[in-house]
């Protein structure tokens, strides 16, 4: 290699790395940028159901309100400390599960879990939001029985049910109002799922291959309804990545099922 | 003229804030109609007499107008609400927390309040001043 060669060949590296530099400069003001945004949004999101409560804590306090009018009231503040709740498990589960993912290992040791006793409890915890606009969980016993029989499926509980809760509050959100919502379980050769599906907003093709996106939200969602995070169904699709699972959506017209399939060896 | 005389026209989608306002407000003897979107409310306004409009910003604007994103339905709803109803006082109670968006709603004649912020007693309050046009505190 001749010196005056092996000069310019340094100095098309150095520009190289001063480019590359550039690029991670401007990559990682995006990057503060987005999670400024992300924080300013969850500071929202945590606020909004904390004033609610606070609101009705009042007016269960003047004396001049009915009391037979106050239960509204109870339902309602227990309807948002449950919104709270899984907005902050939501928030910890986006703090740590990108890390697990890496390791590709389970922080917490996956455990048979009864999956009827699951779909019941959290179909339980949602119900009274689902109340407020008519609607109605209804858990379709008969097919965890078919698919489940006495068996379990090895999972790890936390990160699932927070899964099956996304599903369930899009659900209760974006429902038709006097619609029932189903829960479900159905099965193949490969697999085992458990299936949300509701009535409400149609869901396009181009919405169907994005919605799990992070921080993607449909027209129609942002239309109906104003708030929202945009991470519920990207914090699933991330579990059962972690189980080596899938989700899936099937829309057509204002029917919409969401499935969160497992591979049929967590069977147990 | 008695609050019996007034109503109050709520619209919000999300009732966790209006439902407290609205049973307090009751309970003052005041009229209430909740709904939970622009079309609802402008088809209410058409056919009723409203004293007190309190609406919400991030709502959906409902099927009489299509295409208005759901985050700014509010400022288009005030407008409307200034130009074609202008004898009804307007409140708005939202979360937003944008200064220049909150001066252009002042500047249309609206009270702005924040969700969870101003105590309960004093929403109320403000709604019975701008209703009855009597501060009773």
């Amino acid at each position: 290699m001749r010196p005056e060669q092996g000069t310019r060949m340094n100095e098309s590296q150095i520009a190289a790395l001063v480019s590359e530099n550039e690029r991670l400069k401007a990559e990682l003001n995006e990057v503060r940028a987005s999670s400024n945004q992300y924080l300013q949004n969850v500071a929202h999101q945590l606020t909004a159901p904390l004033g609610a409560i606070k609101w009705s804590i009042e007016a269960l306090k003047d004396p001049q309100v009915p009391i037979g009018r106050k239960s509204n009231l109870l339902s309602s503040i227990y309807s948002q400390a449950t919104i709270l709740v899984h907005l902050i498990k939501n928030f910890a589960l986006m703090s740590n599960l990108e890390a697990d993912l890496e390791l590709g290992q389970f922080r917490e040791k996956p455990e048979p879990i009864d999956m009827m006793r699951l779909a019941i409890n959290l179909a339980n915890d949602f119900q009274p939001q689902a109340s407020e606009r008519g609607n109605k969980i209804v858990v379709a016993e008969s097919t965890f029985h078919k698919v489940f029989g006495s068996k379990k499926l090895a999972i790890e509980k936390n990160l699932v049910a927070q899964a099956i809760s996304n599903l369930l509050e899009n659900a209760v959100k974006y429902a038709d109002s006097r619609e029932t919502i189903n829960l479900l379980a159905q099965a193949d050769d490969r697999t085992v799922s458990i299936v949300v599906e509701s009535k409400g907003i149609p869901i396009s093709d181009e919405e169907k291959r994005n919605i799990f996106a992070r921080g993607f939200r449909g027209a129609a969602a942002r239309q109906k309804v104003a708030a929202g995070t945009g991470i519920g169904l990207y914090l699933a699709s991330r579990v059962m990545k972690l189980h080596q699972g899938a989700i899936h959506v099937d829309a057509q017209g204002r029917i919409s099922r969401f499935a969160l399939e497992f591979p049929r060896p967590k069977l147990k | 003229m008695s609050p019996k005389k007034h109503t109050i026209l709520f619209v919000d989608d999300e009732p966790m804030f209006t439902e407290p306002l609205r049973l307090v407000l009751e309970a003052k003897g005041f009229n209430c109609v909740s709904l939970t979107d622009m079309s609802a409310a402008v088809d209410f306004l058409d056919s009723n007499e409203v004293s007190v409009l309190v609406s919400d910003i991030m709502m959906p604007s409902g099927e009489a107008f299509p295409g208005i994103d759901s985050s700014e339905t509010g400022f288009h709803f005030v407008s409307l609400v200034r130009e074609e109803f202008p004898d009804v006082r307007v409140i708005c109670l939202s979360v937003i927390g944008d200064q220049t968006k909150i001066e252009k709603l002042k500047r249309q004649g609206a009270l702005y309040l924040r969700k969870g912020e101003t105590p309960l007693e004093t929403a109320a309050k403000l709604i019975e001043t701008k209703a009855t046009g009597v501060i009773n505190f």
